[in-house]
């Protein structure tokens, strides 16, 4: 494979990934940017586990899971319920913590970093199908249970908390229950994530975690949509893969060219380019083609 | 016979003189390209935009003197925006065929990007970079500068020296990559002046006001400050000690990475007298300086040219040494091999003649490179001492 395509549709996965990380807990009004903290953490844990303590690297990741799950559902017990702005805090709260202790923490690297992560599998290729194996298949299960919880009770649930929180509390659901699992699945996510990002990179620098991602994260679901999982799929690729493809002379002005579409984007279609009536639209096109009989059929069906 | 031994005797003797000559294989471009992975949008496209300078104008001046081996080489700037998304992916595209690379700049950039031109056995200079990180991607990169535990106590030591009332000092670090441990370094060079280390002040990365900071440096009553953190900050910490009393200036020492523009525009009058230390003189009086110099001032509006604007112009003079001395022809079906003479070559070149001095290569470090202590008057740098690490 090759590289470019590597970088691009791995990094691809991991925003998509993280995207879905936010997009969860934005189902009932959180801004949870906890994640790129949790990113970090379960990065530099499972870097420590690889690198001084030799563990092996299918051990270090199911640690950033956990860890990630751990921080996040702890978290979650206090600001499970919490308006917004309070998540938002949290989150931001939570970065510069766990930026100060990276960088006061020699056994990680401190502010120089982790150098040096070995390949997954051996050799370098088998490191890079092994990285992307792992990030697709959690693009697909992750999706996949997305999806059914869109389509569930709980998915409602939460659409009726992100409209009206003390409305939803009066038809008898928990809201704090529903934050706690969402905010705690998200963090699960961002934790494996954040380990996944580091052995991309092959090694972890501080700087990988910067409200800079949040910038990102936040693009990918405003832009592509924020009310269905089908917004993200669709923008990770195109506002991470189409800049590469700007000339020279063009790709000084991304950043210009991200924030006119952002505007743009806020001004023309507050819910972002795929809506779920959008992708409603587009089930029920197919399920009319599907369910349309071919013309030997109807023939016979007449005859 | 004997006509015959004399005529064979002169030819041969010819072909041996012209040995080097015909052993030089044609070379197989018609134009040298080289990018640069560099930060030319995003948070420190300033700098970017003058190391990019100082490669494009070696190119002017090495495709004025006839080129690489007699073709001309060109700089092309990639944009990495202080990325590592954006550095990984780029970095995968010049790997594909690239013979050699400048950058990446800064260091998340390098460290995501730099494993990739390891990997694929392709030199890419990481010019602006310490030794720490850089020593990480031998010996696919070389460091512009030795270990800092040898070259900062020296210097730092040189600094104290100047001054008998100097009996302990303070620094003031930010933890960003090596300043921590460039600060750390400048402990054993004060202690060897018999000066008294206190107890450091952290300079958040995102402080805004530096009041708070500098009444904790002060209430320790220091004789003297060292800075490491970046040149805006620093600039306004001095602005902030001249407000609270401080009246000895060159007894402030800005460390060589905040030495940048920043320092000079926002620092204004009130830095100076303050002391900097860094690798660069540019009081040098040298026709290549002077000339490098005026072009950067004509292009820049009067200012000097700033201390890492000439590490891609070395970097590119070096590569074009390297591709000239170890007759590299830019054969794609060569690659492997003659990335490897560019990589040889660079990591122990001797006497290389850079633009402010000469210096060689142990190993991708470099051994004698000097240090310079200045003043700072009026925006610009007074020659105090030159220090030569041992």
């Amino acid at each position: 494979m090759p590289l470019p395509l590597y970088y691009f549709l791995t990094i691809t996965a991991v925003n998509l990934l993280m995207s879905w990380a936010l997009y969860l807990p934005y189902r009932m009004g959180h801004l949870h940017f906890i994640v790129v903290a949790n990113m970090a953490i379960s990065g530099y844990t499972a870097a420590f586990m690889v690198l001084s303590l030799q563990l092996p690297f299918w051990l270090a990741l199911l640690a950033g899971f956990l860890l990630g799950a751990l921080v996040g559902y702890i978290v979650a017990l206090f600001i499970g319920d919490a308006p917004t702005f309070a998540v938002v805090i949290v989150g931001f709260t939570f970065i510069y913590i766990t930026r100060t202790v990276i960088e006061n923490t020699s056994a990680v690297g401190g502010t120089m970093g982790l150098f040096g992560l070995p390949n997954v599998g051996g050799s370098p290729a088998a490191h890079r199908w092994t990285i992307l194996a792992i990030l697709y298949g959690l693009v697909f299960l992750v999706g996949f249970l997305i999806h059914r919880f869109d389509r569930s009770q709980l998915g409602r649930a939460a659409s009726a908390v992100f409209i009206d929180k003390d409305l939803t509390a009066s038809l008898g659901i928990d809201i704090k229950k529903m934050g706690i699992l969402l905010q705690t699945f998200s963090c699960t996510l961002a934790g494996g994530c954040g380990v996944l990002y580091g052995f991309i990179y092959k090694s972890f620098h501080l700087d990988y975690f910067t409200f800079h991602v949040i910038g990102i994260l936040m693009t990918v679901i405003f832009v592509g949509g924020y009310t269905t999982l089908w917004g993200t799929v669709l923008a990770a690729p195109v506002l991470y893969g189409v800049p590469l493809l700007f000339p020279p002379e063009i790709a000084s002005w991304r950043i210009v060219i991200y924030g006119a579409l952002l505007i743009l984007v806020l001004v023309l279609k507050p819910e972002g380019f795929i809506t779920t009536r959008f992708v409603h639209t587009i089930g029920s096109y197919w399920s009319r083609k599907r369910r349309q009989p071919t013309l030997p059929n109807r023939r016979k069906e007449n005859l | 016979m004997k006509a015959r031994l004399i005529v064979a005797g002169v030819l041969a003797s010819m072909l041996f003189a012209a040995g080097p000559g015909l052993a030089q294989q044609p070379v197989a471009v018609n134009e040298w390209q080289v990018p640069f992975l560099n930060c030319l949008t995003g948070p420190i496209a300033s700098i970017g935009a003058y190391l990019q300078w100082g490669a494009e104008r070696a190119a002017a001046d090495i495709n004025q003197a006839g080129g690489i081996a007699g073709k001309p080489v060109k700089v092309t700037g990639i944009d990495t925006a202080n990325d590592p998304q954006k550095g990984t992916v780029e970095m995968a595209r010049i790997v594909k065929d690239g013979l050699v690379a400048l950058g990446p700049v800064p260091e998340p950039v390098i460290m995501a990007a730099m494993p990739i031109a390891v990997e694929n056995e392709m030199v890419s200079m990481t010019a602006t970079t310490s030794y720490e990180y850089a020593n990480k991607f031998f010996p696919w990169t070389v460091s512009w500068f030795p270990p800092i535990s040898k070259r900062l106590p020296p210097v730092v030591e040189a600094w104290a020296k100047q001054f008998s009332d100097m009996k302990q000092v303070v620094q003031f670090i930010e933890p960003y990559g090596a300043w921590p441990g460039m600060a750390e370094a400048h402990v054993p060079g004060l202690k060897a002046a018999g000066v008294k280390v206190l107890s450091p002040i952290e300079v958040p990365s995102d402080a805004v006001t530096f009041g708070p900071l500098v009444v904790k440096a002060l209430d320790q009553k220091p004789d003297g400050i060292i800075f490491a953190c970046n040149a805006e900050k620093i600039a306004k910490i001095v602005k902030e000690l001249k407000g609270r009393g401080w009246q000895k200036m060159n007894h402030l020492l800005v460390f060589n990475s905040g030495d940048d523009a920043a320092l000079y525009t926002i620092g204004g009058e009130d830095i100076n007298g303050v002391q900097v230390y860094n690798f660069i003189n540019p009081g040098l009086d040298t026709p290549r300086w002077n000339a490098f110099k005026n072009a950067y001032m004509k292009d820049h509006n009067g200012m000097v040219p700033p201390s890492l604007s000439t590490h891609y112009y070395d970097a590119l003079f070096m590569i074009k040494e390297a591709i000239e001395k170890t007759g590299v022809t830019g054969d794609p079906k060569k690659l492997k091999e003659e990335r490897k003479k560019i990589a040889d070559y660079c990591a122990n070149v001797k006497d290389f003649q850079g633009l402010m001095f000469k210096w060689d290569m142990k190993d991708g470090v470099p051994t004698n490179k000097p240090l310079y202590i200045f003043e700072i008057e009026s925006g610009k740098k007074k020659f105090v001492r030159e220090v030569r690490p041992q």
